[in-house]
């Protein structure tokens, strides 16, 4: 029950507890101690008026004085503990053991005989014996030369001791209960005081987080007890480093909204360089073959067709000015691969692109035309100088795949996750892939290494057969689905 | 004084000793003891010039004695002796025949009323001394009373006088024993001095003593003393206490 209390009663309680139990040992063991020490002393007064019963009686013996002996006996009796309630009792008995007189002679009648003759007079100690409860003594009245006279009876029943135990027990009680009268608001005072500090400190630390740390650190305690004191300054360490660790994680937060706001500025460069660099491309072919009408017609075309990827992906940014976009076809990959014809030159990579389509693609142009040139010009950077890149579109069913494959290093698939993963990092392919990959999950595809033939049975590349490890190999893959476009 | 009156208060002994003085125009002092013989042993050594003893030592004194005055108690100069036992169911005595392995308390051993007349009575009823458990002097008979009273004995022997006395005065002692028998009359216990005392003082106290209930403070004194006057009285008033000591002494060979 105690310890489901809060800490700031639990010790005062405690306390008081212990005050009141303590209280009561001190009063019981008190108790004990005056009762005993009032046995003893009222048993030498008890050995006092033998005594002087022994040597006030003997004249009266030997006067055979019975009423005075009674008297004397009487008057005696009143040192006797339990004598008004007949506890106690006195007589003088003659040699043989007969009462001259008691001082209670309705229970030791004058004449009665109370011990048998087979003492021999003379014999008895006058310490007392111990019989059921009950305190006897028997000590011989001698004349001067020895004679016994007679003998002194003093019997007191252990019921004569109860009223003393009583009686002495109330200063106990009166001292227990000044003890508790005093002790307990002390002791709660004190349980208070020591339980304070403790609470304020359980208080700060279920605010850690919520408020300030200023305000925390005021209202921890200040403190002199060495266990408080370091309980105390371990909280006070344990705010601080989660103040600074707060600030860490909102410096960290603005870092970060940096970071993307620096790789979405990245992207939207990365995204309108490459038609950049091909419309660059296309009017460089029509500066030296622009009087050709059919190769100027298709520069003009293709100019068209690389500004509006570039008005795609600035709308793209911008959805209140989005456009509709149309349906990927075969045509979009000889684009690509046109637009990535002059770094494939400038690097001589070979580049050749394959177009298998079974059927009708659903698939938008915008996006699919960026992954292609993204994959390509990837591929040419990987395939480096004297390399090949080869691609193909494949499309049967409702499922569209765009394959991708050069000359470089391998790139395992492990590797090709490190890339992705590292997209911020140095590598400027990771970007490009990791924005491959995020088109192709959102359109409910993959990404990834590929280790079979691209279109099935019908390999674009079958022509040259070449070893599936030596070279890598991509593939983007989408449902090919009308409501995708 | 003797134990023949409750007279052991010291402020109405003082009381009375006053007025005696101022009757007798000399100094009067009161003396007071347990035991009969310690009075006459001061009597007889002419320390003391009257004393007020029981009719007994009286009688066994009446040669050097002369009679001064005895009471008057309910009219006459004599009183009784009673025998008292505690509670019946305790003691189981009834009459003198009943004390048979008993214990008796007697007042003091020259006392008519508290040894004398029960020497008799035991006599009558065929009960010698050794009959009894136990028998003791209590020195008064108001502790005769007490003796009975706290179950010391089981029966006593007082003065009729002194148990009426307390009786009346309300005193608890009667009230835990009770008079099982009483005595014919007997002469009350006279105030006596020797025979041969010189002076006037015997004549001059029995006047004083005769005159108490002509004034108010007299009344009063009797009237503390439970006593209404005193008179006169011949030696003759003695003779029943007489036959009983001379009865004891034919029964024991005893001198009277």
């Amino acid at each position: 029950m105690l310890h489901k209390l809060p800490y700031r009663l639990q010790v005062p309680l405690g306390l008081a507890l212990a005050v009141l139990i303590t209280a009561f040992l001190v009063m019981v063991v008190s108790a004990q101690i005056s009762v005993h020490s009032a046995k003893r002393a009222t048993l030498a007064t008890v050995n006092r008026a033998v005594v002087l019963l022994v040597a006030q009686s003997r004249p009266l013996i030997s006067a055979d004085d019975t009423w005075r002996i009674y008297t004397l006996l009487r008057d005696t009796a009143a040192l006797l503990p339990g004598v008004d309630a007949g506890h106690s009792r006195l007589a003088v008995l003659d040699q043989s053991y007969r009462v001259m007189a008691s001082s209670h002679p309705a229970q030791l009648e004058t004449g009665r005989k109370v011990a048998e003759g087979d003492r021999v007079p003379g014999d008895e100690a006058s310490t007392p014996m111990l019989g059921a409860g009950t305190l006897q003594w028997v000590v011989p009245v001698r004349s001067d030369d020895g004679q016994v006279l007679g003998h002194l009876w003093v019997e007191i029943d252990g019921a004569a001791f109860e009223p003393v135990w009583l009686a002495v027990a109330q200063p106990a009680l009166l001292g227990g209960a000044l003890a508790v009268f005093l002790l307990l608001p002390a002791g709660w005072w004190v349980g208070q005081r020591m339980a304070l500090p403790v609470a304020r400190i359980a208080d700060c630390i279920g605010k850690i987080g919520h408020s300030r740390e200023p305000l925390l650190c005021e209202q921890l305690p200040r403190t002199e007890a060495p266990e408080l004191w370091r309980i105390g300054d371990a909280v006070r360490r344990l705010i601080a480093e989660t103040e600074q660790r707060r600030k860490a994680e909102d410096r960290a937060l603005s870092a970060e909204r940096l970071a993307a706001v620096g790789r979405l500025t990245a992207a939207v460069a990365h995204e309108i360089n490459n038609p950049l660099a091909g419309l660059l491309t296309t009017t460089q072919t029509m500066r030296l073959h622009g009087e050709d009408g059919f190769q100027r017609l298709k520069s003009l075309d293709l100019m068209e067709r690389g500004l509006r990827q570039i008005q795609t992906t600035v709308a793209a940014l911008l959805p209140q000015a989005r456009l509709a976009d149309r349906v990927l076809t075969c045509t979009d990959l000889d684009d690509v691969v046109s637009l990535a014809q002059g770094t494939a030159r400038s690097l001589n990579v070979h580049c050749e692109a394959k177009c298998r389509c079974l059927g009708p693609l659903h698939v938008p142009s915008a996006a699919i035309r960026q992954v292609m040139l993204n994959l390509l010009l990837n591929a040419i950077k990987a395939a480096g100088p004297d390399g090949w890149v080869r691609a193909a579109l494949c499309a049967g069913g409702d499922r569209f795949s765009f394959h991708i494959a050069n000359s470089g290093s391998l790139l395992t698939p492990q590797r090709l996750e490190e890339l992705i993963e590292s997209e911020s990092g140095p590598d400027p392919r990771g970007f490009g892939l990791w924005v491959c990959r995020q088109l192709a999950i959102q359109a409910g595809g993959g990404f990834g290494t590929a280790d079979t033939s691209p279109c099935g049975q019908d390999d674009p590349w079958g022509a040259e057969p070449m070893p599936r490890t030596d070279f890598t190999h991509l593939v983007f893959w989408v449902h090919n689905k009308e409501e995708w476009a | 004084l003797t134990a023949v009156i409750l007279a052991d208060q010291a402020a109405f002994l003082s009381r009375w000793g006053r007025y005696l003085s101022a009757k007798l125009e000399r100094p009067v002092v009161f003396l007071a003891r347990e035991s009969y013989q310690d009075v006459l042993d001061l009597l007889f050594a002419r320390q003391l010039e009257c004393a007020w003893v029981c009719g007994y030592p009286y009688v066994q004194h009446q040669d050097r004695l002369t009679l001064i005055a005895a009471p008057l108690y309910q009219g006459r100069p004599q009183y009784k002796s009673y025998l008292i036992t505690g509670r019946r169911a305790f003691s189981g005595v009834a009459g003198w025949k009943d004390l048979a392995g008993k214990v008796l308390a007697y007042s003091d051993p020259l006392s008519n009323s508290g040894w004398l007349v029960a020497q008799s009575q035991l006599a009558l009823a065929g009960l010698s001394p050794a009959a009894l458990k136990k028998t003791f002097f209590a020195h008064s008979h108001r502790n005769v009373a007490e003796a009975v009273a706290s179950r010391l004995a089981h029966a006593g022997c007082v003065d009729g006088y002194v148990w009426d006395t307390m009786v009346k005065q309300g005193m608890p002692l009667p009230v835990a024993t009770e008079v099982v028998w009483s005595s014919e009359w007997y002469g009350f216990p006279p105030l006596v001095a020797l025979a041969d005392a010189a002076g006037d003082i015997q004549a001059r106290l029995f006047s004083a003593l005769e005159g108490m209930p002509g004034d108010e403070e007299g009344v009063q004194l009797l009237s503390a003393l439970n006593l209404d006057g005193f008179v006169k009285v011949p030696p003759s008033l003695y003779d029943g206490i007489r036959d009983l000591a001379r009865q004891h002494s034919l029964r024991t060979g005893r001198p009277v």
